[in-house]
């Protein structure tokens, strides 16, 4: 029988991660479209996610199951969508700046951009500049976020920015950041392309500047 | 003796004068404290700092593994857990004894390090400055209900990152001169912190009966301890600072989405803590802190207004009890981006429960904006809100003169109290409102028409046109800026 990817975007909404990937395995054992399943399974259900979210129909722990769930599903189709030259999704590559130890803001919203499709690469807190451009240069993300939650370490972004400049590597990459301290106005004023004030706002826009 | 024949002669009863709140029984601390030790043993804390790593490693009642993660041992907690002081007094340096922590006293005070401030004249949200700390504190210097004073906002036109602790002390110290709880970028700060404090306590011996401040140390929930964390805890425990190690946990992000489980967590956090400084000097004046609190599901807001941060809150207070350790906790803030009536009942509802938990240190009293915004107007509310709840927990006395039956007796059916000796010497026992308003509305038109924040605005420039502190001497103040001075030279190459 056929996998159902109506069946598929319901376990998605439901948080059922390890359905959805075994699913997404059927799906593509079966021979199945990756584009299709890709928009008709996970997104579909990510999309009713994202609806019921802002309803407040859906909190962020299910949100987050869900967005689990994708990410789960995500790396099962992933080979198949670059195989096929099928439009998807790119990577991002977040971590928090040097000096910095929060942690739990940053993680929230790489699961978030998880749930969107994004291939997450999650650096972790504390981090050289150079650590940043190394591991743009590595995984040539489409999206680099930065996280600092002290008006003490903030200046780091700049400083990041500029590194990249320097290694000739900014206009690979969009640039977005966030943290408490963080505004729209410092963010301009440092040279990044994206400030976002919270998880699931931050996709939104990221996905605006993206597709623009 | 005379005796004088009481109205009643109660017989064998136990007087309650004041309210009894508890929010865990005596099992249920229990039940806590045995997970959290279950957690030492079995699943362990991270510890990145060489020295605390060999203090365990040595004392034989410690497993290092390889990743950092220490498991100790009950044997090691408990000793160590006897060792620490129930009673901290601290001095101001107006010299006053003021803040007296031991159990069920209770004192108020500030938060630290807000990077934003709600500027009343604007309407704007914009960063923290060395000035705004200065005003901040000469209201808390004023206002009676506050007892401590954190810095409230960040420097944020210090001249460089690794320095801005030691002028925000130095705007602090300006400011007001009660006790004060800081917050230090690392081991070197604090010791900076240290040496300023010593200059108004005659020394670093005097400075350990009569400390000026308590250090704010965290780890990082769940189950980490960062280097420069610490490094300031032993960095306390060498020279016998008073210092808190208080965790932050969100629950359902940082910690489980469960209040008990979030406790055991906590607790066991501390408690590692509390074995580390017993095996670097047993007996240092180590506090057991916590703001324990839930992540909001719909925003990801760290929230400082939810009822569990309360409940979870007194809920600490009632293990520290238990323990015997002095409790540093939370209230009076809120989650409202400007003063308005969700801060006030936000604020309400957190003071009300410290204070009645028995809570020694109530911290980040006037946070709005979730610990982000910084509001001068948020402290002299909260100074109200603060004087009705010590009301309340000045309870019910029940005493001869108190039961007043002579006095029912005088008056009789159908008389006046107004006029009776009795009303002229009990009436100030009450809470006198100095910002509540309970005029009429012929009366309260006359005068303008305040509303609460009308005139709270108000009260809040009147301290700021027309209190000044004690002023700090020239020679004091020389040798302060000389130890700033260093400290930026230092940090300049
Ligand atoms: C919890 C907490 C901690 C915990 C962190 C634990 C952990 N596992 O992460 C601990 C205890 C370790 C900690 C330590 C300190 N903290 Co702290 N901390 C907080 C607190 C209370 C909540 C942060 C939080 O977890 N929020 C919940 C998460 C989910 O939200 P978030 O982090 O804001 O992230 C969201 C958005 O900001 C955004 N976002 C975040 N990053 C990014 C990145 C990108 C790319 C995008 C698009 C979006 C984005 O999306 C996220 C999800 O929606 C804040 C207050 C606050 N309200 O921010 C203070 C706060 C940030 N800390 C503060 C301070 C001062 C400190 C210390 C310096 C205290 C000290 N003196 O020891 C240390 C610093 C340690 C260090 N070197 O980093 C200050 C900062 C002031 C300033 N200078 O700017 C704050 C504002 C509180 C205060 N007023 O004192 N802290």
């Amino acid at each position: 029988m056929a996998v159902d990817l109506g069946q598929m975007a319901e376990l998605l909404i439901a948080g059922k991660v390890d359905d959805v990937e075994k699913m997404t395995e059927q799906a593509i054992d079966d021979g199945m479209d990756p584009s299709d399943i890709l928009q008709k399974g996970l997104i579909a259900g990510m999309d009713v996610v994202g609806q019921r979210f802002k309803a407040c129909d859906m909190f962020i722990p299910e949100v987050l199951r869900s967005a689990k769930a994708m990410g789960a599903g995500m790396k099962q189709l992933r080979p198949k969508l670059v195989a096929s030259g099928a439009k998807m999704a790119g990577t991002m590559v977040i971590g928090t700046v040097k000096g910095d130890l929060h942690d739990i803001g940053k993680n929230l919203v790489g699961m978030m951009f998880e749930g969107a499709g994004f291939q997450v690469v999650n650096l972790g807190i504390d981090l050289d500049t150079q650590v940043f451009v190394d591991a743009v240069k590595e995984h040539k993300p489409e999206l680099l976020g930065m996280s600092a939650l002290l008006t003490t370490t903030m200046p780091k972004m700049g400083e990041v920015i500029n590194a990249l400049k320097e290694a000739g590597v900014r206009d690979q990459v969009k640039v977005m950041v966030g943290g408490a301290p963080v505004t729209e106005e410092f963010a301009k004023e440092i040279g990044a392309d994206i400030y976002g004030a919270n998880a699931a706002s931050s996709v939104d826009k990221a996905k605006e500047v993206l597709e623009a | 003796m005379k005796s004088v024949m009481p109205d009643m002669q109660p017989m064998n009863q136990t007087v309650q004068e004041t309210p009894v709140f508890q929010v865990l029984t005596e099992d249920q601390i229990e039940q806590i404290y045995f997970s959290a030790l279950e957690v030492l043993e079995r699943v362990g804390s991270r510890v990145h700092h060489d020295e605390a790593l060999e203090l365990f490693r040595s004392s034989g009642d410690a497993v290092v593994g390889d990743d950092k993660r220490v498991r100790v041992t009950t044997s090691l907690v408990e000793r160590a857990l006897k060792s620490y002081p129930r009673k901290i007094t601290l001095k101001g340096r107006n010299g006053v004894r003021s803040v007296a922590l031991q159990k069920d006293h209770v004192y108020f005070g500030t938060g630290s390090d807000l990077p934003f401030t709600y500027d009343r004249k604007t309407g704007e949200r914009r960063r923290t400055q060395y000035k705004d700390i200065v005003d901040a504190a000469r209201i808390v210097d004023y206002l009676p209900n506050f007892d401590f004073f954190m810095s409230h906002g960040i420097v944020g036109d210090a001249p460089n990152p690794l320095t801005y602790d030691r002028h925000q002390f130095m705007a602090m110290l300006e400011g007001c001169t009660k006790p004060y709880v800081v917050t230090s970028v690392d081991g070197e700060g604090l010791e900076d912190l240290w040496k300023m404090a010593c200059l108004f306590q005659g020394g670093e011996n005097e400075f350990r009966l009569n400390p000026m401040f308590v250090a704010y140390i965290e780890p990082i929930s769940p189950l980490t301890n960062d280097r420069t964390a610490v490094e300031k805890l032993l960095f306390a425990a060498e020279k016998g600072i008073p210092a808190m190690y208080t965790p932050c946990p969100s629950s359902g992000a940082t910690a489980p989405a469960t209040i008990a489980g979030m406790l055991v967590q906590s607790l066991a956090e501390t408690l590692l803590a509390i074995a580390l400084c017993y095996l670097k000097r047993p007996g240092m004046p180590l506090i057991m802190g916590g703001v324990t609190t839930v992540m909001d599901m719909r925003t990801t807001t760290y929230s400082y207004g939810a009822p569990e941060m309360a409940l979870a809150s007194a809920a600490n207070t009632d293990i520290s009890k238990w323990l015997n350790l002095i409790m540093f906790s939370t209230g009076g803030c809120s989650d409202a981006k400007v003063l308005d009536e969700q801060a006030a009942i936000e604020s309400t509802l957190s003071n009300l429960t410290a204070f009645l938990s028995g809570a020694n240190l109530v911290h980040d009293v006037g946070y709005i904006d979730s610990g982000v915004n910084a509001s001068l107007e948020s402290l002299v509310m909260n100074n109200e809100i603060i004087g009705m709840v010590r009301q309340v927990g000045k309870g019910i006395k029940t005493d001869e003169a108190h039961l007043a039956l002579k006095v029912i007796d005088e008056v009789g059916p159908g008389g006046e109290f107004v006029t009776h000796d009795h009303t002229y010497e009990h009436w100030k026992e009450w809470f006198l409102p100095k910002l509540m308003d309970r005029s009429d509305w012929e009366t309260w038109n006359a005068e303008g028409a305040k509303t609460m924040l009308d005139r709270v605005n108000d009260e809040t420039q009147r301290i700021l046109d027309e209190h000044e502190p004690q002023p700090i001497d020239d020679n004091t103040r020389k040798e302060l800026k000389k130890i700033i001075d260093d400290a930026d030279k230092r940090h300049s190459k």
